[in-house]
């Protein structure tokens, strides 16, 4: 048995600037702000078999990160997996307007858009710490992440 | 009387856990935006997996092309599970083996030789969509 990891599910956000920004969090929080300490999931794998992200999701706590105001990252995730722990959206932060507007490659992130990845990713923080601290103590078992 | 779009959908995987992932979202979106802006269009894959019913009739309609990092093949997958006709999977995986022993970024930044392949990827796959769009 092994400390409780949390699972972070981005959008794929083709569509519009909230899915770039999400993703880039995601990435962020993970990999710079709490290493270690969480997984992402691909979310289209919980539909082409991916049982270990099923099963992951299933395990353990989990925060959907959507860019706009659709949340298929959480309904997807919730339809194949089970309920999320907490959900972070992008137009609720940096505005339902920009967060719709055009989609970027990230060959174009500028100053402005990485402020409103860096404030992104600070929600995201907060609501993995909270449930770090609500699982503390508690251990699920160890999966293939 | 609704008007459905006869562009072709590109549908990159956006795969998160790995440069691959990336490497394909780019790809779609160079396709797109910028090679094909008359011909394509995407949809967001994650959209397409709520199953709404308003993104399944969009999906019964189209053509697709799909773009995947990884064998797992999560966007042609996701594609054919909700009905939807891909005329075209194009995996990073083969792409990159023109490329061994590159290192193209990691799954939040490409770095020069990562553009490049995206470059050289999204012009092939440009010219098939063309042609998949020519045969409407």
């Amino acid at each position: 048995m092994g400390a409780v990891k949390i699972g972070v599910i981005s959008c794929s956000g083709e569509d519009c600037l909230g899915g770039t920004i999400s993703r880039l969090a995601t990435k962020k929080l993970l990999d710079e702000i709490r290493p270690g300490d969480g997984v992402t999931l691909c979310l289209p794998l919980f539909i082409a078999g991916g049982e270990e992200e099923r099963g992951f999701a299933v395990a353990h706590p989990t925060i959907t990160v959507d860019g706009c105001d659709k949340l298929c990252a959480k309904r997807a995730t919730e339809r194949l997996s089970g309920k999320v722990n907490d959900v972070v959206q992008v137009a609720d932060i940096i505005g339902k307007e920009t967060a719709e507007g055009p989609v970027i490659s990230t060959c174009n992130i500028n100053a402005a858009h990485q402020d409103m990845v860096d404030k992104v990713t600070e929600e995201i923080r907060v609501k993995f710490d909270r449930i770090a601290e609500n699982y503390k103590g508690k251990a699920l078992p160890i999966m293939g992440f | 009387m609704s008007f459905m779009s006869k562009k072709v959908k590109v549908i990159p995987c956006s795969g998160i856990g790995k440069s691959h992932g990336l490497l394909a979202r780019e790809m779609g979106l160079r396709v797109v935006n910028e090679l094909c802006p008359q011909e394509a269009e995407t949809e967001c894959l994650a959209y397409i997996m709520t199953e709404d019913r308003e993104i399944l009739d969009r999906v019964k309609e189209s053509k697709f092309v799909t773009i995947d990092g990884c064998p797992k093949m999560c966007a042609a997958k996701s594609v054919a599970h909700v009905g939807g006709t891909v005329a075209q999977e194009f995996r990073v995986v083969d792409a990159l083996k023109e490329y061994r022993g590159v290192k193209p970024g990691n799954a939040a930044a490409l770095n020069e030789d990562g553009w490049k392949i995206v470059d050289a990827t999204a012009e092939k796959i440009s010219a098939r969509v063309k042609e998949i769009y020519g045969e409407e």
